[in-house]
């Protein structure tokens, strides 16, 4: 739906600049590629296969010059770039501490501690994401984990399922957003911005939107109260605390090495898989069948990114060849407005793209553009990164279009319909919206820590 | 000359930013050619950056005739074509007017290879000299022994590790908080492009040495450059000529200015920013040249050889030996 | 029908290959891991680097990406824009999922070309990286484009099986071929995986 306003905005934009008198604009084309856009999108193409095909119409429709010669180079560059190494491995970690059964002893040792609060075990969900998010770089790893770990736990209850889905996938949005995070590596790659300062920068932010989760669950909980469950004696739960320790050690693992200066922050990834072996192997669960399907599913879920970033570069390649982003930044770094209102009109933007687009395609195609406009505009690009990285989370969660909703909707022991993960999902997309607005009006939520700690 | 109007796609420098491409490219190369064209020849600028191109694929593109004019630095494109590394290697050229007596003497000697792929290079020019910025103070190339220096390129590989410093490999990007963080003690960049990354944030000495100049090359696709009529020719060969003077200039000008931005010292400072927090100067010793020429001359250029075959030792001794009075071979 | 299940059973074959690339992708990975931690080790304890982790820890995810391809494909796990497709009707959706899959034939194919075309320069070239180890970039390239090529063959596959089965009015069997992975999928995946950690504690 809101995919259809935006193309309808689009088009408005396109009717106004051609009534104000830019005779060089090219309505027919342009019109017709909106058409071919919405005729692919509703008979259920492949992504890779629509930004592929716009990238053939808009190549020989407006470029004089053999691009398909250079599209083997165009699709090995991304393909090969050692930083995007970071996303198959964070992915083969979450597999293999998922079968690891690390992810259901951190769920278990948090709920103790949790599920007497008003709200109860949704808190769980929101907390355990937040600390898995702190080894796993990508929000689908979280969201995957620390669902299948979770819904088990709500079957036969009276809790609503609607807030069930909702609190998980919010949980794993938080995935990129709590450090370490592919969305930093891929912003500080495209912009040359330090991934160590854009993580310290997210810390109060990160805190931030998970404060606003757990107060969201608070007033559910309050408004619809529930019989609590009996009160566990302080020994056992500060014994449950133990179950803690190997997802600590992880953590400090992965984001200590690369404050200890021992790693950069993709060769940290790779540290985490590396320790989630040994905690497997600690176990005695690191059986080669396990090792064996974590890795066929970190592969398919990587040919999945990968088909897709062929397509978005692809499309990149040609738009750049014919000046469109650069054109397309000038006009906005032109609009008679003041920063602010620029700033806001980015965000919506990435708000109305988010709904259609995956959050990875999405910051490749377009921080390039972006960028060189919000630096002239006098933002910092540290504090940009902080945004980017959250708007890309919301898009994951923005329906009717996000991979983490999908995730989850799959592994629903209980089939329902997706709109439950929709609605359910609705109030947390309102709260981290309202984080992103904070930022914007209080730049110091990102740019203090860093500050402080140079 | 007049005609009908020609237009031309370069993309030349890194980064926008640059001196090269602010103060060269931009006056030189699109407004010096459309003004003495009588404004036929229409040249549209770009930068690696705003072509989503890390570098390394610049003689490719212009032969694919996705671009009129490239430019890139000698090293990176010498994956594709080994002779270019030649003209370059770690401790060849102390002093710039070394460096570019032995890149004009390589011009024609790398096209015979370069036009066989249907490019042709117009003109080589260097950036500001690639020196070296640490974390912890040194005092002589002896001190580097043991340090984990970030390198690029084969010969400054062959060049740290023949001081006993172990070379790693990290990508652009992720060398400000390598140094931040200490994961690696060193890393080799221009005086001026290290100002520009803002690298004095991160380290704290800076060395003088020049062990390598960055020298990179103007390229054209030879068979849109044989199409053009004979007036339009001289125009460019003349154009580059002169971009070439004034990139060399730049050159000599930006090492010290680089330097000078790094150390805080503001009377010297006029191209790149003033760092923040000033970095120390660690001025080489004559013996710190001596090593540095033993070391190329014992280490680096056998290595060259080894690499890129026997033909390029031959070349050597003809074409770079005579000016920089170190043979290959003995 | 022979022709029918000649062709079933070709795509058969094809998935069964794509898998055995698919392993070969996945533990390329865990390979990757192992390399980058013991440069850091090696980095940070001994002083011994191999200065060439940049380049072969990317050629491994381009390779990884590629390799995987035909089998995602296979597991029917490429993302679509189906919400409204699986609201059609049956003899509707068929033909549409046809149309989905020829467009990304053809894409594949393109891909495919551009991968060959590329290591067809670099064999020219005979390019090298600027790594410590000059590893020739026609192997990793080559290595590649053979995962791309495989990618655009399995559509063919499917393509051929997908249109005999449209002739002969199974448009059924269409959509157990190219419909999107049902819940039920999904769910046992995600199950199987919590029941392994389950079955490790005993
Ligand atoms: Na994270
Ligand atoms: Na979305």
């Amino acid at each position: 739906m809101i995919a259809l306003v935006f193309l309808l905005g689009l088009l408005g934009v396109v009717l106004v600049a051609a009534a104000s008198g830019a005779a060089a604009l090219p309505i027919a084309e342009i019109l017709m590629l909106i058409g071919v856009f919405v005729v692919f999108f509703g008979s259920g193409v492949y992504i890779a296969a629509v930004l592929g095909a716009l990238a053939f119409l808009i190549g020989f429709l407006f470029s004089d010059r053999p691009w398909w010669n250079f599209a083997g180079q165009t699709l090995w560059g991304p393909s090969s770039n050692y930083v995007l190494v970071a996303v198959p491995l964070f992915l083969l970690m979450g597999e293999i501490l998922l079968r690891a059964g690390l992810s259901e002893r951190l769920y278990r040792a948090l709920n103790v501690w949790l599920n007497r609060l008003p709200g109860g075990v949704l808190h769980t969900n929101i907390a355990s994401c937040a600390v898995f998010s702190a080894i796993s770089g990508s929000s689908v790893a979280t969201a995957a984990t620390m669902g299948s770990v979770a819904l088990p736990y709500f079957q036969n209850t009276a809790y609503n399922p609607r807030w069930v889905l909702g609190s998980l996938a919010a949980g794993g949005a938080l995935g990129n957003l709590i450090p370490p995070g592919i969305t930093f590596i891929i912003y500080g790659l495209i912009t040359e911005t330090s991934v160590g300062a854009l993580y310290i920068a997210a810390l109060l932010p990160a805190l931030l939107v998970t404060a606003l989760f757990l107060l969201l669950i608070l007033a559910h909980g309050l408004r619809h109260p529930m019989e609590k469950p009996p009160p566990l004696p302080l020994a056992t739960r500060l014994r449950a605390l133990t179950d803690l320790a190997p997802t600590l050690a992880l953590i400090l693992l992965v984001l200590g090495s690369i404050y200890a200066g021992w790693a950069t922050p993709t060769e940290a990834a790779a540290l985490g898989v590396t320790g989630a072996m040994a905690f497997a192997a600690l176990e005695g669960r690191l059986t080669f069948r396990m090792l064996h399907t974590s890795a066929e599913a970190a592969a398919r879920n990587t040919a999945l990114l990968g088909l897709i970033i062929f397509g978005a570069y692809l499309l990149n390649y040609i738009l750049t060849t014919i000046n469109v982003p650069q054109a397309l930044a000038g006009l906005i770094a032109g609009l008679p407005l003041p920063p602010w209102a620029i700033m806001l009109c980015i965000i919506a933007l990435y708000f109305a793209l988010g709904t259609f687009m995956e959050g990875f395609s999405m910051i490749i195609t377009t921080v390039p553009v972006v960028f060189p406009v919000v630096v002239a505009l006098g933002y910092d690009p540290i504090w940009f990164g902080v945004v980017i990285t959250m708007m890309v989370e919301i898009a994951m969660i923005s329906p009717p279009d996000g991979t983490v909703m999908y995730v989850l909707q799959g592994m629903r022991p209980k089939p329902g319909p997706i709109t439950d993960v929709f609605l359910g999902v609705t109030p947390f997309l309102l709260a981290y919206l309202a984080a992103v607005l904070l930022l914007l009006v209080f730049p110091g939520i990102a740019l203090w820590l860093p500050g402080v700690l140079a | 000359p007049p005609g009908p109007r020609i237009a031309i796609t370069a993309v030349t420098q890194p980064l926008p930013t640059q001196p090269q491409y602010t103060l060269v490219d931009q006056p030189l190369l699109r407004d010096g050619l459309r003004a003495r064209s009588g404004g036929r020849i229409e040249v549209t600028l770009a930068t690696h950056a705003e072509r989503n191109l890390s570098g390394a694929e610049i003689i490719r593109l212009v032969r694919a005739g996705q671009a009129e004019i490239g430019a890139g630095t000698l090293t990176t494109l010498s994956g594709d074509v080994p002779i270019l590394d030649g003209v370059d290697l770690a401790g060849l050229a102390p002093d710039i007017a070394l460096a570019r007596r032995i890149a004009d003497a390589m011009t024609p000697v790398a096209n015979r290879d370069l036009e066989r792929f249907g490019v042709r290079i117009m003109a080589m020019y260097p950036f500001p000299a690639q020196v070296l910025f640490c974390r912890a103070p040194f005092a002589s190339l002896a001190d580097l022994r043991g340090r984990r220096i970030r390198t690029f390129g084969n010969s400054l590989v062959d060049f740290y590790t023949a001081l006993g410093a172990q070379p790693v490999s990290i990508g652009f990007p992720e060398v400000y908080s390598a140094l931040e963080r200490g994961v690696v003690d060193c890393a080799i960049t221009g005086s001026g492009s290290g100002a520009a990354a803002r690298w004095p944030e991160v380290s704290t000495h800076i060395s003088d040495l020049a062990v390598s100049w960055a020298v990179a090359a103007y390229v054209v696709n030879l068979a849109w450059y044989n199409r053009q009529e004979p007036a339009v020719r001289a125009l460019l060969d003349e154009t580059f000529r002169e971009i070439a003077d004034r990139q060399w200039a730049l050159g000599a000008e930006a090492t010290r200015d680089g330097i000078d931005c790094n150390i805080g010292n503001r009377a010297g400072c006029r191209i790149h920013s003033l760092a923040a927090r000033p970095m120390t100067e660690v001025k080489a010793s004559e013996a710190d040249r001596a090593e540095m020429r033993r070391i190329f001359e014992q280490v680096v250029l056998p290595g060259f050889v080894r690499r890129c075959g026997a033909r390029c030792g031959e070349i050597y001794n003809q074409v770079i030996a005579p000016i920089s009075g170190v043979r290959f071979g003995g | 029908m022979i022709l029918l299940r000649a062709a079933a059973l070709l795509r058969r074959g094809a998935a069964g290959l794509a898998a055995l690339m698919a392993w070969a992708a996945g533990w390329n990975y865990v390979l990757c891991a192992l390399f980058v931690t013991a440069d850091i080790l090696g980095r940070n304890l001994l002083g011994v680097s191999s200065a060439a982790t940049v380049e072969v820890t990317g050629y491994m995810l381009a390779c990884g990406i590629a390799w995987a391809l035909a089998h995602t494909l296979a597991c029917r796990a490429h993302i679509r824009v189906d919400v409204l497709v699986n609201r059609l009707p049956l003899s509707l959706r068929a033909p549409l999922h046809l149309l989905a899959l020829l467009l990304l034939a053809g894409f594949a194919a393109f891909i495919a070309w551009a991968g060959w075309m590329l290591w067809d320069e670099s064999a020219l070239f005979d390019a090298h990286d600027n790594s410590a180890l000059r590893i020739p970039l026609v192997l990793p390239q080559g290595i590649w484009t053979v995962g791309l090529i495989a990618f655009a063959a399995m559509c063919g596959v499917l393509l051929l099986e997908s249109l005999l089965a449209l002739l002969v009015g199974e448009p059924r069997r269409l959509d157990a071929l190219l419909g999107s992975r049902s819940l039920q999928d999904e769910t046992e995946e995600a199950l199987q995986a919590v029941a392994m950690a389950k079955d490790g504690r005993g």
